[in-house]
């Protein structure tokens, strides 16, 4: 019974990241903990920054399709 | 023991699939029950993906796993991303997934329920989830490239030059007739209107929400938006019910045209925080629940399919659009069985974020055959309505005799039997005034999902409910593709325009940002508003021409994967991708002759135009409907023209493709991948994502 809900738990945990990466709202997260951004001389955006510049990017090529 | 049980599992799986699969086939006389449906497709994507993947992933292609994919070499936290495979599939899904594989086999039920359904499985399976899954991994082994630049550097200049011209032709024609969906869908629907019309208020608070008060914080944002959308669906039977505010929101379809027009303007110019990427994350969350609804309801449901296998419109007489089935089915469902627009999203983010090169066989092919699936379940949706109603709602006015008895009398001529109080009460129903004439795929589709959608919840009572929940839902996501595409396409115009004018390229630029949205808009605006003026429909012209447009660069994309195959060394198994592009030219090339030179009026466009030029000289059109007859003629020749043009651009780059490929096999030329550097990966065999290997 411990065991079902140990494994519960950790499915409904992974759920919940999958989704908070899936539809963006772990995306700043994801590059404060990126190699690229700790290894750059770069300043480190603040996250709402992060977001304007990431849907600007995002938004310049297709990325959607019919 | 194991691989016994493996392979008797197998041969059970294939056996029944095989005996869906000739149920749905064979099957004559009363309706068939839809679990057929699903059955023979579900077994079929199984068995492709067990067989034909492993065999395309591990003879074709040789995934190698032990090599670094671009997001570990490249890791950013911004375009290149480590992400898990679970995730990414859904990303992927969400972006490749629109309104095509809704609208093109509802259209194509037209033919029956047959060849749509076994042209979206087979079609997935051998050609769109190839096509998909081998472009992925072309692009993951040169750093995330787009189809254009591989096209360039594999093929030839003028191979990446006409890549890049069929993408900004297949925006053009694919935003307007998108946009000729949405006109359909909410003409002379005020409870429609109103709830579409909501919707941007709603994302522009999402926008200032998320950019001011909790930066970048899309979950709840998009709680809070469905919440507000749902009611607003239910808000919009009030709207109707109000004889003042159901004025205001009942719009012809001239005026609703240029309502999108203007929105798609706003869309490109307005900063992309605002109102696109709101709307975008509105759209993702309703696109994924109605999906999964869709499929539950009609596992719950299992409504008989009550069109037939075949109709009589396969010999090409059809009132949707005109054409026979070779080569009309082929080019109507594009996305859901092969669609080359899915090779940008193949080449663009989804590569830059795949931890292994053997996930690209569960993300690209796999996505696909899901894509394909919700294409299957479209055409139950459209099938399991009376045919007599289907064609009552998807037949424009002027093959049917306008609405009514009139209308009613010509469907039941043609052996679908319909009384004219079947449509009123279904209009009434559904809360709609009318439900004639209403071409373009959207309404029917609606139609369909709220019979399963009440038959699983609320019967008739919540029917209109339901079915304007359907049609916001369609709209919604139709809106996010045609916003997003508008503004990719205002960066192509500029582009473009930077090649005679430096500054025009600045995408920060005013003046630039609000010629170039102008120019993108005002080009798929035209073909729009030719669509809606036009006495057979619009999407008569519009849809083939989409078609034919994505077709074409589907096999641009399967002319870059055979090269470098061929380049590869795999000149054995270049048939998985030289077949399926054989298959395309052939399909795309019959339809563009038959498009243009067809000497029925309703399928050729010149004819067409030569009938309307008969009937001025033989003095059949009031003098005060000339000049607007004139402009049918001019459209009609641009239509022809623009035609003409996509398929003079396949034959001059299968033209180019064979010189290349015959260079290559001779030794003329030396075949040189270009591919980035072998680097062994760091990360361990079960390392699973960025946060998800934190476990």
């Amino acid at each position: 019974m411990r065991h079902a809900a140990k494994s519960a738990s950790r499915f409904l945990r992974r759920f919940w990241r999958g989704l908070r990466e899936w539809c963006g709202d772990a995306a700043y997260e994801s590059y404060l903990r990126s190699k690229g951004r700790r290894s750059s001389s770069c300043r480190t955006l603040s996250p709402a920054e992060f977001y304007v510049e990431q849907l600007n990017r995002r938004y310049s090529k297709p990325n959607r399709c019919c | 023991m194991k691989r016994i049980f493996s392979i008797v599992g197998w041969i059970a799986v294939a056996v029944l699939g095989a005996g869906a699969l000739g149920s749905i086939a064979l099957h004559r006389g009363e309706p068939l029950n839809a679990t057929w449906f699903v059955v023979a497709a579900v077994c079929c994507y199984l068995v492709a993906y067990r067989l034909y993947s492993a065999f395309v992933a591990a003879k074709v292609l040789a995934l190698d796993d032990t090599r670094a994919t671009p997001c570990e070499r490249h890791d950013d936290g911004r375009d290149f991303v480590p992400t898990n495979k679970w995730v990414l599939f859904g990303h992927h899904f969400a972006a490749i997934a629109g309104p095509g594989p809704l609208v093109g086999p509802t259209l194509a039920a037209q033919f029956g329920y047959l060849p749509g359904t076994l042209w979206l499985i087979a079609g997935a399976a051998f050609a769109g989830c190839v096509q998909d899954f081998v472009i992925l991994f072309c692009s993951i082994r040169r750093d995330g490239k787009s189809i254009g630049q591989m096209a360039r550097e594999e093929v030839s200049e003028r191979g990446g030059f006409i890549a890049q011209l069929a993408v900004l032709a297949i925006m053009t024609i694919l935003l307007a007739v998108i946009g000729l969906v949405v006109v359909n869908a909410l003409k002379s629907s005020p409870w429609a209107t109103f709830t579409l019309a909501m919707t941007i208020p709603i994302a522009l608070l999402l926008g200032l929400y998320l950019r001011f008060v909790r930066p970048g914080r899309v979950l709840e944002a998009s709680v809070m938006g469905v919440a507000l959308v749902l009611f607003v669906v239910v808000a919009g039977q009030w709207v109707a019910d109000s004889p003042s505010w159901s004025r205001v929101f009942t719009l012809s379809g001239i005026a609703l045209a240029f309502a999108i027009i203007a929105y798609g303007f706003a869309a490109s110019a307005l900063p992309v925080w605002l109102l696109l990427a709101p709307r975008d994350y509105l759209s993702a969350f309703i696109k994924a629940g109605a999906i999964f609804s869709l499929a539950a309801g009609i596992l719950f449901v299992r409504p008989q399919v009550l069109m037939p296998p075949l109709t009589r419109f396969i010999d090409g007489t059809g009132p949707v659009f005109a054409g026979k089935i070779f080569p009309f089915c082929f080019i109507t469902i594009a996305c859901g069985a092969i669609s080359g627009f899915h090779s940008l999203i193949s080449s663009g983010t989804t590569p830059k974020m795949i931890l292994r090169e053997s996930h690209a066989r569960f993300i690209g092919y796999g996505a696909m055959l899901l894509e394909s699936f919700v294409g299957v379940m479209a055409m139950v949706a459209a099938c399991a309505m009376p045919p007599g109603v289907y064609f009552a709602i998807n037949s424009p006015p002027s093959i049917v005799g306008g609405a009514g008895d009139a209308a009613a009398a010509t469907i039941s001529g043609w052996g679908y039997p319909l009384q004219a109080q079947t449509m009123t009460d279904l209009a009434h129903k559904v809360g709609e005034i009318t439900l004639w004439n209403r071409a373009g795929g959207a309404p029917s589709l609606a139609v369909g999902m709220a019979q399963i959608f009440s038959n699983t919840i609320g019967g008739e009572r919540l029917l209109s409910i339901w079915y304007h929940f359907a049609i916001m839902f369609e709209a919604l996501f139709i809106l996010t593709v045609l916003d997003a595409g508008t503004r990719v396409g205002r960066f192509m115009v500029q582009d473009l325009g930077a090649r005679f004018w430096k500054p025009f390229g600045r995408t920060g630029w005013m003046p630039g940002v609000l010629l170039s949205s102008a120019i993108i808009v005002a080009l798929w605006g035209y073909f729009l508003y030719q669509g809606v003026v036009d006495p057979l429909g619009g999407i008569n012209s519009l849809w083939p021409l989409f078609g034919i447009s994505n077709q074409l660069l589907a096999a641009v994309a399967l002319v870059v994967a055979t090269t470098i195959l061929m380049k590869m060394g795999r000149l054995k198994w270049i048939w998985v991708t030289l077949l399926p592009m054989a298959w395309l030219v052939t399909i795309t090339m019959t339809a563009s002759y038959q498009k243009i030179f067809d000497a029925n009026p309703r399928i050729g466009f010149l004819a067409y135009a030569k009938a309307l030029a008969a009937q001025i000289a033989a003095g059949k059109i009031p003098t005060e409907r000339i000049a607007e007859t004139q402009r049918l003629i001019f459209n009609q020749r641009l239509d022809a023209g623009v035609t003409g043009v996509l398929a003079a651009m396949i034959l001059v780059l299968i033209v180019e493709a064979l010189a290349h490929w015959y260079a290559i096999l001779s030794r003329r030329k030396e075949s040189a991948l270009h591919e980035s550097p072998y680097i062994a990966t760091r990360w361990a065999a079960d390392y699973s994502g960025a946060s998800h290997g934190d476990d």
